[in-house]
């Protein structure tokens, strides 16, 4: 089989294996995990699967609280805490659960780009816990933590800074609702902007390779027809 | 166009062939398909450890990038020893290598391009980060790696062998529903490789979808 036609093969190859699985191949860098939704947005909706939850029990040792990090078994949150991070009078062990919430109250003026977390203790925290959340690769990174401490809400930002690509993170005191997201009236890229921007991106590419393509093919024609080429001086031998 | 790109690119001498090395071998060069063979498992198993250690890595807070940097200097390292037009890096007709880069990034972004509401958004801040890694790793798998593979045993075992380490060394980074486009990207990319005897397009074209991605 001619060459040409071998590269071919597997260019049709790779559009098939690529489209049976959204968005197709990319390794700029390491996909997470596609994230786990409650209530996926109408991009993340195929193949969504259910968040889960997490729990952790923290040794009590002398008074004090163990140091130890809770998470969610999809890896979606992250909370560590230092020793002593609880107030443990009274408790040989401290339960931390971690559950994805559905009903909740309504971010007012508030754009979330990842599900409602509910962080709960059996003891009150003494010290800040280190918060980390990830988010979906497919919707605007989140400027901000929320809390909630009650269901009813306010939500109230605790600040956020970048983490791994696709988490930020934060610390708190309190426990409650968390979520991360940004204000609706941000003027941060949506990602229908990098809709049009890809398919634009693209046809550019296959623009230009045809646009240049043409004068070389007939370049080359006209040589083939009365020239014999030269080897080239520097490929491999 | 692609077989005018191509043929542009092969009027190259062939490999030395067996009876050449055999001559080799008898003559005390070191250059036998066996030394190859043990050259090319060895940058396999550390192209491998490099990757999974990176993987690994990326996962601890805050580690992600400096793992990507560390990860694409370590892969760099394997092309040390071999001659740039071995590692597929001539530089003639270079504008013909580029527009091949450019036709091979338009295949791999098109399904990402034709399904753009489900594309993820690369961050700008990780543009150089992810450049890095691209070119990293083509100067590890269809570089180096393919050249020894094909030194120790022709053209089929570099293109599946460096396809199948290729897709080996994403299986702790991507989810295993992804791994069957890795690997027919990384065939894709290998199959150019080889019959373009061109390095510089597959760099191209991984830079640019990784760009995109």
């Amino acid at each position: 089989m001619k060459r040409p036609v071998l590269l071919a093969v597997a260019a049709a190859a790779y559009l098939i294996a690529a489209w049976m699985v959204a968005p197709g191949f990319y390794d700029g860098f390491a996909p997470p995990q596609p994230y786990n939704w409650t209530s996926p947005p109408p991009v993340a909706a195929p193949g969504n699967l259910p968040p889960k939850s997490g729990h952790l029990d923290i040794k009590v040792i002398g008074g004090v609280s163990d140091a130890n990090s809770a998470f969610t078994n999809d890896g979606q949150v992250v909370i560590g805490f230092l020793p002593g991070a609880f107030d443990a009078t009274g408790k040989t062990s401290i339960s931390v659960d971690i559950k994805p919430e559905s009903t909740f109250a309504g971010p007012t003026g508030l754009h979330f780009a990842t599900n409602v977390y509910l962080i709960t203790a059996d003891a009150p925290l003494v010290k800040a816990a280190n918060l980390v959340l990830r988010y979906s690769d497919l919707v605007p990174a989140p400027s901000s933590v929320y809390l909630a401490v009650d269901a009813n809400g306010p939500w109230k930002s605790i600040g956020g800074g970048d983490g791994q690509p696709f988490t930020i993170q934060t610390t708190t005191r309190p426990l409650g609702y968390f979520a991360a997201g940004y204000p609706a009236n941000a003027t941060r890229q949506a990602p229908t902007g990098t809709s049009q921007v890809l398919p634009i991106a693209v046809a550019i590419l296959i623009l230009g390779v045809l646009i240049a393509g043409i004068p070389l093919a007939m370049v080359r024609r006209r040589r083939a027809a009365g020239e014999v080429e030269e080897p080239d001086e520097d490929d491999e031998a | 166009m692609l077989s005018r790109t191509c043929s542009a690119l092969l009027a190259v001498p062939p490999l030395p062939s067996a009876r050449t090395i055999w001559i080799s071998k008898s003559l005390g060069r070191p250059s036998g398909r066996m030394s190859w063979a043990v050259r090319a498992a060895m940058i396999g198993a550390y192209i491998l450890l490099v990757e999974w250690m990176r993987a690994v890595a990326s996962t601890f807070p805050g580690a992600a990038i400096a793992a990507v940097v560390l990860g694409g200097a370590a892969l760099a390292l394997t092309a040390i020893g071999f001659s740039a037009a071995r590692l597929g890096l001539g530089t003639s007709r270079l504008w013909l290598r580029i527009l091949g880069g450019m036709a091979l990034a338009a295949v791999l972004l098109l399904p990402a391009a034709a399904r753009a509401n489900t594309a993820p958004i690369l961050p700008a801040s990780l543009a150089l980060v992810a450049m890095t890694i691209s070119v990293a790793q083509e100067l590890a798998f269809r570089g180096a790696l393919y050249a020894a593979l094909e030194e120790a045993g022709g053209a089929p075992l570099a293109i599946i062998g460096s396809t199948v380490a290729w897709t080996a060394a994403h299986a702790l980074s991507h989810p295993p529903a992804f791994l069957g486009a890795v690997a027919a990207a990384g065939l894709l990319l290998a199959l150019w490789r080889w019959a373009c005897r061109d390095l510089v397009a597959p760099i191209i074209g991984h830079v640019i979808a990784d760009l995109a991605l």
